[in-house]
């Protein structure tokens, strides 16, 4: 698995690649359940692999692409490799969907506010 | 090296409101109450409102970005196509935002009501393309993040 570098760079295009690859990344449900058990606190591949019934073999794919996504980070120590939240490359999808999904959280709150009031 | 020139992304929000369905569909279906909670409450000037709710029907909205904002005075104009009305269970609609002259996105909202002993539940998904700025140099010095948060901090005034 292949280290960070240039697509952390903070650049403009950078971000912009990087967003492209952290969307894909979350596009899958396997993926984002890895991504919700590591935002818990930092595992194995192993454990990851516990509770998914999938493959070893699958997990060390999925957490390729969360890797090279910037989402995940992970490291060697000894024959145990650690998988753990990189938090940067939240930042970045934040960006674009949050925002949005922020105006409509908003419209949703006035449209309760709205009904409550009609009772 | 050609830039990427869309980005999709999709989000989900629930909400359960003490509310039967029949009231909260015509929170969407009634142009004076959707006023209300979708553009009205929010203190910056709607401009333009107006709505045909019906299959095949438009609607079209726009408010000025106010002074704090990277771009105050621009135009941010909503267009709404509905693409699905089952009263008082599902409305789905196509949508673009534009920001002056510029669409920065193209949307897909499915609306869901589901009856609860409660009231009703709510699923909002939205399944979104998101532009690039094809111009304005100053849209790629501050990136989506800013002219988003401005956006959002626009629409959030009192």
């Amino acid at each position: 698995m292949r280290a960070g570098g240039a697509r952390r760079s903070r650049s403009a295009r950078g971000l912009r690649l990087n967003i492209d690859r952290v969307f894909h990344a979350l596009g899958d449900p396997t993926r984002r359940a890895i991504v919700e058990r590591l935002s818990e606190r930092p595992q194995s591949v192993s454990r990851l692999a516990g509770p998914l019934a999938i493959t070893l073999a699958a997990v060390v794919q999925h957490l390729q692409i969360l890797e090279q996504s910037g989402l995940v980070r992970t490291e060697k120590a000894g024959r145990v490799r650690t998988c753990q939240i990189e938090p940067l490359g939240f930042s970045v999808a934040e960006k674009w969907i949050h925002e949005r999904r922020a105006i409509w959280e908003r419209r949703f709150d006035r449209l309760g506010d709205l009904l409550a009031e009609e009772e | 090296m050609e830039e990427r020139s869309v980005t999709h992304g999709t989000f989900v929000i629930e909400r359960s409101y003490a509310a039967a369905p029949e009231r909260v569909f015509a929170a969407f279906a009634d142009p004076a109450k959707k006023r209300r909670w979708f553009g009205g409450g929010e203190g910056s000037e709607m401009e333009e409102f107006e709505m045909d709710f019906r299959v095949g029907g438009t609607e079209r909205t726009m408010r000025r970005m106010g002074p704090s904002t990277p771009f105050p005075g621009v135009a941010l104009t909503n267009e709404t196509f509905y693409e699905d009305i089952v009263p008082n269970r599902r409305v789905v609609f196509a949508y673009t935002m534009s920001l002056g002259e510029r669409r920065i996105s193209a949307s897909l909202a499915t609306v869901e009501f589901v009856r609860t002993e409660k009231g009703t539940d709510m699923i909002f998904t939205d399944q979104g393309a998101y532009f690039e700025a094809g111009d304005g140099p100053k849209m790629r010095e501050g990136g989506w993040g800013k002219l988003l948060d401005g956006l959002a901090k626009e629409l959030a005034r009192p």
